[in-house]
């Protein structure tokens, strides 16, 4: 059986193609201005990566924010249900999956077979998101990728103000002001992120093992901070990005199997 | 129209000519929200009971109702408008005058609200500021007094901005409900309102028209409880319908409310009997609760919620603005004018859910009332509806979240704003969310 999981996040959009339980192709695109065809080319790569064609695939699930503009004819589903069933199927003693993607965060309670059980979102704001780490790394001359290293450098953590992308960057500013030293601002950015997030999780409440996905999850500076809030090793598995997409994959395969 | 003219103290001064572009532009596009709504709500379900007609009539706030006010005030008739439930309506009537609810649900006008107030602060409350300022909700208009109770904050503060501009009777309500002193003051409060009524209208409060007031109520409150009682079987209304039916009573002459209430629920037992259901009696059965959701703009979670992908119904709400409206009745043992004034004070206070109250045991009335509905009404989920700035709601949630997982009902808390923008997003919620109720996805 053949299926496609396709994720319409808010920068990149992510396609996976599941053949009998296993991921043959994976790939992603900028969103950009126009979602539907950066799906269709991440959906062609992921094909051609699997030897298949589009018309070999049986059942097409779309997530993401931007799911209704997902192309070729699809069902949908919630990107919290995606993230339960992938995370489970990944690491299967996963109960809390955290989702920090672009522009928001959200965290998900589940039971053994991966379906959820309660989820709670950011508040909308992208100050626990991945645009925060972009906004403070243009304020700090960093490039991106370099943040989370820099940070693991940081003799100690100096507080900044999360509640707002705005104001945290303003307080970044200070602290460059107060000559701090730019690991020691790297870190003050990802531990005001990992507070944030682990508020948000703590509504949840925190039961083991706790699973991070999502872009944000390859940032080591992030996971750094996030293990240190929570006091526990969250777990990550291979390609986090592509947790949504593999979790619509399988709700798909699932689909197929009982003739929906 | 009779407007105190007092030094404005708070509301800016506005040009006539940017107040009337203002309230033409709002006006025009909120005609458009409420021909929207209706519109979707007709689509929702193909047999709707031809009885909603007279309560889509009563929701076009510039039509119909409005003009018959208008005529009433012609005759002599005092409008009295309130901005919370607490506001003893019977009172009202009885002295021959019309009360109406003025609360807010206009998104555009909070904006304009922010020129006086921060955005920080609740967007009723702002959205009310804003539609005074251009003269903008035909009811508050209309009202030639307002009774304001105050219950929180922003309420308290609003009735102050406002009275720049209207006569405002301030009402104060005790928090602490399990208090015999709190009864008793409050008791007082309706007292000395009757006396304002009285003195504003002109016209006496006498023990036959009380009674008569009453009677209006319970025969108001009977039916309104004969069509939640329809709600709780397999769906034959839908929850905006009923929610709008609801709300309407706060706008609407109580009489003759009552009298199309009863048709549509004859229309509706009609229907149950054939087994016509609105929708699949298998779609998530959802209850709100929360921050009051004011027609016409602020529809947005009950048509999100009935339009959804996963579809569930609202069967049950716990607000201010549906079921808390009429749910109780006035407890009168000997029709004597005290007996029914300390009726009437005992029914607005201590009936009341409202997170503005205490007790030794917090606000355990409300608890209590939510759980007995999940229970009696067959619901599979709660949606903690709150908008920004309201405190009172927002600090009750933890409480209510622990209460309802011990009875194993999933609730999920859904913050939003007065505006349209965030729509796509709260998609994303609440459609996980009835995804969940659903355990739509197969495994």
């Amino acid at each position: 059986m053949i299926t496609v999981g396709m994720d319409l996040g808010t920068q990149r959009v992510k396609a996976v193609v599941l053949k009998d339980g296993q991921v043959v192709g994976r790939s992603q695109a900028f969103a950009g201005f126009d979602p539907t065809k950066a799906t269709e080319q991440a959906v062609a790569e992921a094909l051609t990566q699997a030897n298949l064609k589009l018309s070999d695939v049986q059942h097409f699930a779309a997530t993401g924010s931007a799911m209704d503009m997902a192309p070729y004819e699809h069902s949908t589903v919630s990107m919290m249900s995606a993230d339960a069933k992938a995370g489970v199927s990944l690491i299967p003693t996963a109960r809390t999956i955290i989702d920090v993607g672009a522009e928001e965060a959200r965290a998900v309670r589940c039971d053994e077979r991966g379906v959820m059980a309660d989820f709670v979102v950011n508040e909308r704001c992208a100050a626990g998101a991945g645009a925060f780490i972009e906004a403070m790394a243009r304020a700090l001359e960093v490039k991106l990728e370099d943040m989370g290293p820099l940070s693991l450098k940081a003799e100690r953590a100096s507080p900044i103000n999360a509640s707002c992308v705005i104001f945290g960057e303003s307080d970044v500013v200070s602290l460059i002001h107060r000559q701090e030293s730019k690991p020691e601002i790297c870190r003050a950015v990802f531990d005001a992120m990992a507070d944030r997030v682990s508020s948000m999780i703590h509504r949840l409440g925190v039961n083991p093992d706790v699973v991070l996905v999502g872009g944000v999850a390859k940032d080591v500076g992030f996971v750094a901070s996030l293990n240190r809030k929570l006091g526990l090793t969250v777990k990550i598995p291979e390609y986090p990005d592509y947790v949504g997409a593999l979790g619509a994959a399988l709700i798909a395969a699932g689909r197929v199997k009982g003739g929906a | 129209m009779k407007e105190t003219t007092v030094e404005r103290k708070y509301l800016p001064e506005m040009q006539q000519k940017e107040m009337d572009e203002l309230r033409n532009t709002v006006k025009v596009a909120s005609e458009k929200i409420i021909a929207d709504n209706i519109a979707r709500m007709k689509k929702a379900d193909p047999h709707r009971p031809d009885a909603m007609k007279y309560f889509d009539d009563i929701a076009n706030l510039f039509g119909k109702r409005q003009q018959e006010i208008e005529a009433e005030k012609a005759k002599g008739k005092k409008v009295i408008g309130y901005m919370c439930l607490f506001a003893p309506t019977e009172l009202i009537t009885a002295a021959d005058a019309i009360p109406v609810r003025v609360n807010s649900g206009w998104y555009d006008t909070s904006k304009l609200g922010d020129r006086v107030v921060p955005v920080e602060v609740c967007p009723v409350i702002r959205s009310t500021i804003g539609a005074k300022m251009i003269q903008l909700s035909p009811f508050l208009e209309q009202s030639d007094a307002l009774i304001s109770v105050l219950t929180c904050d922003g309420m308290t503060k609003l009735s102050e901005i406002l009275s720049d501009q209207k006569t405002i009777w301030g009402m104060n309500v005790p928090r602490v409900k399990d208090s015999t002193h709190s009864l008793r003051f409050w008791s007082d409060e309706i007292k000395q309102m009757k006396t304002q009524i009285e003195t504003f209208t002109g016209n006496k409060i006498d023990r036959k028209k009380l009674k008569e007031s009453i009677e209006v109520s319970h025969r108001a409150t009977k039916v309104f409880r004969r069509l939640q009682e329809l709600r709780k079987g397999n769906p034959v209304i839908m929850g905006r319908d009923a929610m709008l039916v609801n709300q309407a009573y706060s706008w609407d002459d109580k009489v003759r409310w009552t009298e199309n209430a009863e048709k549509l629920c004859n229309e509706l037992e009609a229907r149950a009997a054939k087994k016509d259901w609105v929708v699949s009696p298998d779609i998530p059965r959802v209850m709100v609760t929360g921050t009051p959701m004011f027609w016409p703009d602020n529809w947005k979670l009950p048509t999100l919620v009935e339009e959804g992908n996963p579809q569930g119904i609202i069967v049950a709400d716990e607000q201010c603005s549906g079921e808390r409206i009429l749910n109780d009745p006035i407890g009168v043992d000997e029709w004597s004018m005290d007996d029914m004034l300390n009726a009437i004070s005992e029914r607005y206070l201590m009936a009341s859910t409202c997170p503005c109250f205490t007790s030794k045991d917090g606000n355990e009335d409300r608890i209590n009332w939510l759980i007995t509905k999940i229970k009696d009404w067959n619901i599979q989920g709660v949606i903690y509806y709150v908008i920004r700035g309201c405190m009172l709601y927002a600090m009750e949630y933890s409480r209510v979240k622990k209460a309802l997982d011990k009875i194993n009902v999933p609730v999920y808390y859904l913050d939003t704003e007065y505006t349209r923008e965030d729509v796509g997003q709260m998609k994303t919620r609440v459609e996980a969310f009835l995804e969940m109720l659903n355990a739509r996805v197969d495994f």
